[in-house]
């Protein structure tokens, strides 16, 4: 089981009062899986994906991914899992506007450690291509298109050949044409073999994912298998 | 990410506001010119006092001389010390291991003539070390020398002022001079001593050192002999074997003195004290243009700081995305804190060439003494590493500890 989690709890402190975003979350994800999690604003469905992401951890429950238990883990050690098993999607693409295409792509690589540059920017050209942003390398974020964007960012998320792609409102920011086009790379990288979670609340994406779990009010309200 | 790649993210980040760059910049930039410029004068400052005293004479004289007593009634001890006399200075020279040289002084003013030139001159009694101890070269013929004084011989040396006042251009080595009615034969011309303080208030003209070229020396067993009614001596100048032996030197003499005296009317004071005395005196002036210097490389630093948190909170998401795809808190933190460094390092590059342009004006049009050493300029560049790190780190911590879910969050 690549992902298990059990029984996630997640409460937030906001002074006074106390909000509880996630009451008890058991979920078990296999490797190749195509899932989609979705929820109304407030369900908890973003803060499932943040821990899951491992950007934030868990009030209490147990998470494990890729057999290494992270629920307990923080900082450095979090930051690494981070690193090597997850690759992020955002819907704004989140590139960073002052390097070029390819050193965006290469950051990842640059955080692992070890690789000399060379190395990682070759790395870097060689997803690009793939995603045929070949042409694209030396441009600035803002050079290019929507689509183009979430491309790069698409190939930022593999560089490191991640576990998990976890993609959050990938086509929430582009026209329908193109989210077509960027749901068309996911699905193929689905089929690649790749396990994919999208977090949407979007009916029309999370029908491409052969899985779909609904979460409402902390917990997950029901699942459906396509 | 490794030390030239954070170097490099860190021009690259100044690179992109260059309006914010120079701004951050102008602080520590002034701020350095001035740590330079102040430093060098400083120096300058320190090393015309060294070379005043070196000229004098080195760092292992030790002058003696009477203590003045303020008081009007004197103890009976007092009374009975004849202060300082030839008799100690040969006391000395005998019973103090450490020394090299004594070199004891009676200076007086007495008539002399010259064919029909007639002055009342300078005349210092003294002996052969008197040239040694303040290095002072002869420039024809020689000075007293030891047999001289022990034949209580009647020779004359010249003060080059002095020569030029009796003999004009003529030659004076073999003549015979008259200082208070008993001949004298000139044996030897002193070289001239000059030295020219620089800055302040048109001392530039005057010779300090004119004091030397107008004396006329003869061997103090002849003065006592002939001048004065006794051995007492107005002053007294001994050298020590070496620097380090300073210190004994200091001690025996003191033991020496205080046997002969009984009561401790003398004073020891040594070349380096003195020197020490002066720097002294300019330390104020140092503590001010010190502080000065300081403190605008402290609003530097604090602009710095400033700029740098505006910097962050620009890119709040940036870090939440730089996190998100790995990297750690310490990633994050020695990132920002290069870019601080990298920032105040180049403003302090700056700063240095700055200030050497502006130390050489001041030189130049002010004609104050500077001394511009590397050292001076080391200090001046890990000064400026220095504030980077001090003023760049709570900054850098802050951007550390973001939380990347909040931060991505950030509009």
């Amino acid at each position: 089981m690549l992902i298990a989690t059990k029984n996630l709890r997640k409460t937030y402190d906001l002074g006074a009062a106390q909000v509880e975003a996630l009451r008890g979350v058991t979920l078990e994800i296999e490797q190749g899986e195509y899932v989609a999690i979705m929820g109304p604003s407030g369900s908890g469905k973003s803060t499932l994906m943040h821990i899951l992401g491992c950007l934030d951890t868990p009030s209490s429950g147990r998470y494990t991914l890729a057999e290494r238990e992270v629920s307990g883990l923080a900082g450095r050690a979090l930051a690494r899992v981070r690193n090597e098993e997850i690759g992020f999607v955002f819907q704004n693409f989140n590139l960073l506007p002052r390097i070029d295409v390819v050193a965006n792509v290469a950051l990842p690589l640059v955080y692992l450690g070890g690789v000399s540059k060379k190395e990682r920017r070759t790395r870097a050209a060689d997803v690009l291509e793939r995603l045929g942003l070949g042409h694209r390398l030396r441009h600035r974020p803002n050079e290019l298109s929507g689509g183009e964007r979430q491309r790069a960012s698409i190939a930022r998320a593999l560089v490191n050949e991640p576990s998990i792609l976890l993609a959050d409102e990938p086509t929430g920011n582009l026209d329908s044409k193109t989210g077509k086009e960027i749901m068309d790379i996911l699905d193929g990288l689905s089929r690649e073999g790749r396990t994919v979670i999208l977090v949407t609340h979007d009916a029309n994406v999370a029908a491409h994912a052969r899985r779909v779990v609904q979460i409402e009010d902390g917990v997950i309200a029901r699942e459906e298998r396509t | 990410m490794n030390f030239f790649e954070s170097i490099d993210a860190g021009a690259r980040a100044m690179a992109a506001n260059k309006a914010r760059a120079v701004i951050t910049t102008i602080g520590i930039v002034l701020g350095v010119a001035s740590v330079v410029t102040l430093l060098s004068l400083m120096r300058g400052g320190q090393q015309q006092t060294e070379a005043y005293f070196a000229e004098l004479g080195g760092a292992r004289e030790l002058r003696i001389t009477n203590t003045r007593t303020d008081r009007v009634f004197m103890t009976a001890a007092e009374r009975a010390s004849e202060r300082l006399t030839y008799r100690d200075a040969q006391a000395i020279l005998t019973d103090c291991p450490a020394v090299l040289t004594v070199d004891p002084e009676i200076t007086r003013f007495l008539d002399v003539s010259y064919r029909d030139k007639n002055f009342m001159m300078k005349v210092l009694g003294t002996n052969r070390h008197y040239p040694y101890a303040d290095d002072m070269p002869v420039a024809k013929g020689r000075f007293i020398s030891d047999q001289d004084c022990q034949n209580y011989a009647n020779v004359v040396m010249l003060g080059p002022t002095y020569k030029q006042d009796l003999f004009g251009d003529e030659e004076a080595i073999g003549k015979t001079i008259v200082i208070r009615g008993v001949p004298f034969t000139v044996v030897g011309i002193m070289q001239k001593k000059e030295f020219y303080f620089r800055g302040g208030g048109g001392s530039g003209d005057r010779n300090v050192l004119e004091w030397f070229n107008r004396s006329l020396y003869i061997p103090i067993t002849t003065m006592v002999k002939r001048f004065t009614v006794d051995d007492r001596l107005d002053g007294l100048e001994i050298a020590a074997k070496s620097v380090e032996a300073v210190p004994d030197l200091t001690e025996e003499a003191h033991t020496v003195l205080l046997r002969h005296h009984g009561v401790e009317d003398f004073t020891i004071e040594s070349k380096s004290g003195q020197i020490a005395a002066q720097n002294q005196e300019g330390a104020f002036f140092n503590i001010i243009f010190s502080a000065v210097a300081f403190v605008s490389l402290f609003v530097g630093g604090v602009v710095i700081a400033n700029i740098m948190l505006a910097s962050i909170a620009e890119r709040i998401r940036e870090i939440g995305v730089r996190k998100a795809i790995g990297a750690s808190g310490l990633d994050v933190f020695v990132e920002f804190l290069l870019e601080a460094i990298v920032v105040t390092t180049s403003g302090g590059l700056v700063g240095i060439l700055l200030g050497l342009g502006l130390t050489a004006a001041v030189e130049r049009f002010l004609g104050m003494p500077v001394d511009l050493t590397p050292a001076i300029v080391a200090i001046a560049l890990l000064t400026s590493v220095g504030v980077g790190i001090v003023f760049g780190m709570f900054p850098a911590i802050r951007a550390a500890r973001l939380n990347p879910v909040e931060a991505l969050r950030y509009q």
